[in-house]
């Protein structure tokens, strides 16, 4: 068997919004749980499930996920292979899933676990567009800036856009600030614009009657 | 003139030296869907209904559907080349055009960008599409008349400023011509008026333009066009925008006009775009809210009170009904929201009864209130007198022999049904209306032959401006009927049968 994986959905296609709503329905049910059972270890488990077991074995990814193995045999296959090889809150999780026909929303749902555990320990990702790769000192001075302004740590993910020409944008959830020359050259652009236009104007008042013709 | 290139150098000199960028924040979000002018983007939590926002290659769009993890734009220009995964930001600003003086006499998409080809609109005034319609407090009674200049419509159905009436009927059955005329009218008045072509062939456009420009009109006129051609999201906006337009010399005191041509074509844009933004359909598949989509722009035609300056908005909309069929959804949504219809009918059209108006079912709810006092006073038995001929007609089509008081009742019937009709753009002064059909009812057309009624009512404006312009500038002076007009317009009209009677 070729393992090439065969895509719901090619990389460039974004996820869809709604999956990610139910995906963070499930993770924070699964952390409440799991703190109220008292499982310390859970989250190494998800990962190592998510990384080793599922991104190892794309075939056994693919049999779980697929809609054409039904949920009884799912079930009958995490009895038969996981339950033994892991702890029994995490079968119970991967049960729930596949009762649901969620199991899918695995990669979605580690991924908004390990979002929200970072928000809990007070960390946000901050994504950081700019001209130029950074350097130590201008990422730490982003850091402290960031921190005395929001109150939390940030983790930066960083990425070179040379279309800015200059500056950064950074990105902190739904709100971007926009400091890069190439925004900055726009708004330059649209006050000269607007300040020829008054100039337009008042050329042309100075010629008409104050109260029309 | 000689430029002087080094003031112009120093001054953008001096504007770059000046310039302070500031670091913008916006709301951002992702397209994570596109197609047919519509957009699904995540992000953007903070957006409002209707806030416009820009798309990373300037697009421009307005949010549409909040939802839930996603927020429907509708995209107000060319969305092939918006894609997936492109970044969209908020502006914080609703949906706006710009408006006042400099859009006088120019034709401009619902954006406010020109389509004359006559240069930029230079103005620094801008209002939002959407605008809450004046409260009850702000309102005041519909009392001035706005002369529509077509004597079956100032007689019977009168408008006055700041009514909604609507003009229903088939295709081809002069709509557009009572509006076209209607703004005609309104020259030397001090009305603004703004014409709003909604979802009509670009041809059909250019005509009335043509037709405003050759009658002078387009002075005081703004054309808001979006043709079939144009994508729904600006068919929709597009009354909106001619509304605001409006408004804005509204609230300055003055009195507007707006026609919007046609309504049906803008619920059918709007279907369109719901559809596409999977709202459930409903009845005739548009959505639940296509009453409020009328209702609210209908509303905004109002009469302020003398605080805010007593300015007006009188609309004019039009529906097109197919095969007379008024209890459609659309038609009869509006014909419940509006203050009155006119209703106009294929069958009269192609009679020669042109306005082609039924006026056994057009109506206007501000009646007698919007009339000034000369017409009301002749005006007030034609509805019912003409009510009671077409009974007759039908009557005496039987054949059946007629005693001489109803054969004169019908003969008056058939010279009244030729006064009341009218060739297109010619609207009438009220008081030219009112000497006609004072002459009509009074039956001094009587012995005129019913094929001659309409040239000898044409004579007898020309008697009146020429040789009793005293009396005719009375009438428009007091526009009331008092004894002595009458008694002068008594005269007038017995010498101009004399005159007819010495001639034959």
């Amino acid at each position: 068997m070729s393992d090439a994986r065969i895509k719901s959905r090619p990389e460039s296609v974004l996820e869809d919004p709604g999956a990610r709503a139910v995906a963070t329905l499930y993770a924070q049910s699964w952390i409440t749980a799991a703190r109220a059972q008292g499982v310390s270890d859970c989250h190494a488990e998800l990962h190592s499930f998510v990384n080793d077991v599922l991104g190892g074995w794309p075939e056994f990814a693919e049999a779980l996920m697929s809609d054409s193995v039904g949920r009884d045999e799912k079930l009958g296959i995490l009895d038969r292979v996981i339950a033994p090889r892991a702890s029994e809150f995490f079968v119970n999780f991967l049960r729930v899933l596949v009762r649901h026909g969620r199991l899918s929303l695995l990669p979605v749902i580690r991924e908004v676990v390990i979002r929200l555990t970072e928000v809990e320990s007070g960390k946000q990702r901050v994504r950081v567009r700019s001209a130029r790769p950074l350097s130590q000192r201008s990422r730490d001075e982003i850091c402290v800036s960031l921190r005395g302004r929001f109150g939390f740590d940030p983790i930066l993910e960083e990425s070179v856009d040379t279309g800015l020409l200059g500056g950064m944008v950074l990105q902190v959830g739904d709100t971007v600030f926009d400091s890069s020359l190439r925004s900055r050259l726009k708004m330059l652009r649209a006050r000269l614009v607007e300040k020829a236009f008054n100039e337009i104007q008042s050329g042309r008042d100075r010629f008409s009657h104050p109260e029309g013709d | 003139m000689k430029f002087k290139a080094d003031e112009i150098a120093s001054v953008i000199q001096k504007e770059i030296e000046d310039f302070r960028g500031l670091i913008q924040t916006a709301e951002v979000g992702r397209v994570i869907e596109v197609g047919d002018g519509i957009a699904r983007c995540t992000g953007l939590s903070t957006a409002m209904s209707g806030e416009m926002v820009e798309f990373s290659n300037g697009t421009r769009g307005f949010a549409f559907n909040l939802e839930e993890n996603s927020v429907g734009v509708v995209i107000l220009g060319d969305y092939l080349k918006i894609t997936e995964g492109d970044e969209v930001r908020s502006t914080g600003k609703l949906l706006s055009v710009p408006v006042g003086e400099a859009l006088l006499g120019r034709m401009v998409d619902p954006l406010g960008v020109p389509l004359d080809g006559l240069g930029p609109v230079i103005t620094g005034d801008s209002r939002p599409v959407e605008w809450q319609a004046a409260g009850v407090a702000e309102r005041q009674p519909v009392k001035e008349p706005l002369q529509t200049g077509i004597k079956a419509i100032d007689a019977m159905t009168p408008i006055g400023r700041g009514q909604r009436e609507l003009i229903i009927g088939d295709r081809k059955t002069g709509k557009t011509a009572i509006a076209i005329d209607t703004i005609l009218n309104q020259k030397g008045t001090g009305v603004i008026c703004v014409y709003v072509a909604c979802g009509q062939r670009a041809s059909s456009i250019a005509g009335v333009v043509e037709v405003l420009r050759q009658n002078g009109a387009l002075d005081y006129t703004i054309v808001v066009a979006a043709s079939s051609a144009d994508p729904a999201p600006l068919q929709y906006i597009a009354p909106y925008a001619g509304a605001a337009m409006a408004e804005h010399f509204m609230y300055q005191g003055k009195h507007t006009l707006v026609v919007y041509d046609d309504l049906s074509k803008q619920a059918v844009a709007y279907r369109q775009l719901s559809l596409l933004m999977r709202r459930p359909p409903g009845r005739e598949a548009f959505p639940g809210d296509v009453f409020y989509c009328h209702s609210r722009l209908l509303e905004r035609a109002v009469k302020l009170n003398k605080e805010l300056g007593g300015g007006s908005m009188t609309a004019l909309p039009i529906i097109e009904t197919l095969e007379g069929e008024v209890s459609a959804y659309i038609p009869t949504n509006v014909i419940s929201i509006t203050d009155g219809q006119i209703y106009l009918e294929p069958d009269l059209f192609w009679k020669g009864i042109r306005p082609a108006i039924n006026v056994g079912i057009s109506v206007s709810r501000v009646g007698g209130n919007a009339q000034t006092k000369a017409m009301k006073k002749i005006a007030g038995s034609l509805r019912l007198d003409l009510a009671a001929f077409r009974e007759l007609e039908a009557f005496a089509q039987l054949g059946t022999e007629l005693d001489k008081a109803t054969q004169a009742q019908l003969d008056r019937g058939y010279r009244m049904v030729e006064l009341l009709k009218q060739p297109q753009y010619v609207p009438l002064h009220v008081a030219d209306q009112v000497v006609a059909i004072y002459a009509g009812t009074k039956g001094y057309f009587d012995k005129v032959p019913v094929n001659r009624v309409q040239a000898v009512e044409k004579e007898l404006h020309d008697f009146i401006r020429t040789e009793h312009a005293d009396m005719r500038d009375k009438l428009v002076a007091e526009a009331a009927l008092t004894d002595e007009i009458e008694g002068m317009l008594k005269k007038a009209l017995e010498a101009f049968v004399a005159r007819q009677a010495a001639k034959s």
